[in-house]
């Protein structure tokens, strides 16, 4: 008998409402060759457990397409739809921030987004030959990369533009260059790791946002930006789990980011850090948004650290509940 | 116990082969973080040099028995601070145990 393949449910509304989601909670399902039909039937899902459906049950790259396609138009949205159901004159001032720092901070995910493509096609063809099921991994994380690129558009897009209704300072051209500019290349597993942890942060910033706006349109939009945060969240933890399952990649790479993140003054702080750091090479969202006064701050580092915890469980299958724990993980992973 | 003098120079031949660089040439001009990173042919980013040292900190556990919390210092910090640092951590690890 075939063991089941992990398979997250698509949806992912509600996610932020009960954030560390044990791998055994979540929707399971079987996978294998022999019920396909009833797989197609039943609703889109993320193939979790990548390196099994590509090693053992023999699924093919048009498979693992084919389902992230259905995922994809299953949680298709339009802006247009969406910013015509929000009453602009009704968005207070507060809110208003909230919307134009959430546009800059969605400038930097094109560049993020086109750097994924790339490194999974490069290290796809490096494995190859050595490893085909890591190949394989590899050329559905850049396939999959198209949609979240689309995806994150929607939200670059619709907080931009409701950013100029709202007659705020406009994104200057040379800013607007600057937060293009991509990242530099490193590890897969940790460029996953990082990529799962950013979409973390970003998912709970916009919960909360969602929380304390009262336009209804507003709010909507909020919650559904963030819903889609978490869906991406849960793709990058399943590549990077992919890599680690294939046993090329080493669990130390998943805690290094991971501890970068919670370390003191680490970047799950953001711009409140006393020193942020300044690269010529890329800009790090979480760096850049600005805090002005009357602005919400949606911070929730508890929640943020919890849903970090639980990534690093389900992509390394290690149990942490500290950012200690995390230090200390990681340290005796690294060695001597 | 070793003195400070001896662990000083512990950390600092420790550090040297994490980073694949003589001594001379880190310490001796007292390289920024950045500049280690850029010229260290095992380092690509900020997380190669947090890992170097973690190892640093690991080798000190083992060899001198000495528990130290890692830094979190800006990328333009002088290693001679770094040194500090660490030398302050043990210290205050030393401190803890009498």
């Amino acid at each position: 008998m075939k063991t089941p393949t992990v398979i997250i449910d698509g949806s992912s509304e509600g996610a932020l409402q009960q954030p560390p989601l044990p791998v055994a909670r979540q929707q399971l399902e079987m996978s294998g060759l022999a019920d396909e039909g009833l797989r197609e039937e039943g609703k889109p899902v993320i193939v979790a457990d990548l390196y099994r459906a590509f090693k053992e049950e023999k699924r093919t790259l048009v498979d693992i397409a084919w389902e992230q396609q259905r995922l994809h138009e299953s949680r298709r949205w339009s802006v247009m739809e969406m910013l015509a159901a929000i009453d602009v004159e009704r968005v207070s001032q507060s809110d208003r921030l909230l919307v134009w720092n959430a546009g800059r901070a969605e400038l930097t995910t094109k560049p993020g987004a086109d750097r994924l493509a790339r490194l999974s096609d490069t290290e796809c063809r490096r494995w190859q030959e050595k490893n085909p099921v890591v190949a394989s991994i590899m050329q559905a994380c850049g396939t999959w990369s198209r949609y979240w690129n689309e995806e994150e558009a929607h939200h670059e897009t619709s907080f931009n533009r409701l950013a100029t209704l709202f007659a705020m300072d406009r994104v200057t051209d040379e800013t607007f260059i600057e937060f293009r500019k991509v990242f530099p290349d490193d590890d897969m597993l940790r460029t996953l790791t990082l990529l799962a942890i950013s979409e973390i942060v970003a998912a709970v910033n916009y919960a909360n946002c969602a929380r304390v706006i009262q336009e209804p349109g507003l709010k909507a939009l909020f919650k559904q930006v963030g819903a889609d945060e978490i869906q991406h969240m849960n793709y990058f933890i399943a590549f990077a789990k992919g890599l680690v399952d294939s046993a090329e990649y080493a669990p130390k790479e998943a805690f290094s980011v991971a501890h970068f993140f919670l370390r003191d003054g680490g970047e799950v702080y953001g711009s409140k850090r006393q020193h942020v750091e300044q690269r010529g090479t890329h800009v790090n969202w979480w760096d850049h948004l600005e805090y002005r006064e009357g602005m919400y701050s949606p911070d929730a580092i508890d929640k943020k650290e919890t849903l970090i915890f639980n990534a690093l469980k389900r992509i390394t299958g290690i149990t942490v509940s500290s950012a200690e724990e995390v230090e200390d993980k990681w340290m005796e992973l690294v060695g001597c | 116990m070793a003195d400070t003098g001896e662990l000083k120079a512990y950390i600092q031949k420790k550090f040297c082969e994490n980073v694949g660089l003589p001594a001379e040439e880190v310490f001796g001009p007292d390289l920024t973080l950045a500049a280690i990173i850029s010229r260290s042919e095992r380092m690509t980013n900020s997380v190669d040099l947090m890992e170097s040292f973690a190892r640093t900190a690991n080798a000190l556990r083992k060899d001198h028995g000495i528990r130290i919390r890692l830094p979190a210092l800006a990328l333009d910090t002088p290693i001679s601070k770094v040194l500090e640092v660490f030398l302050q951590e043990v210290e205050r690890s030393q401190g803890r145990a009498a």
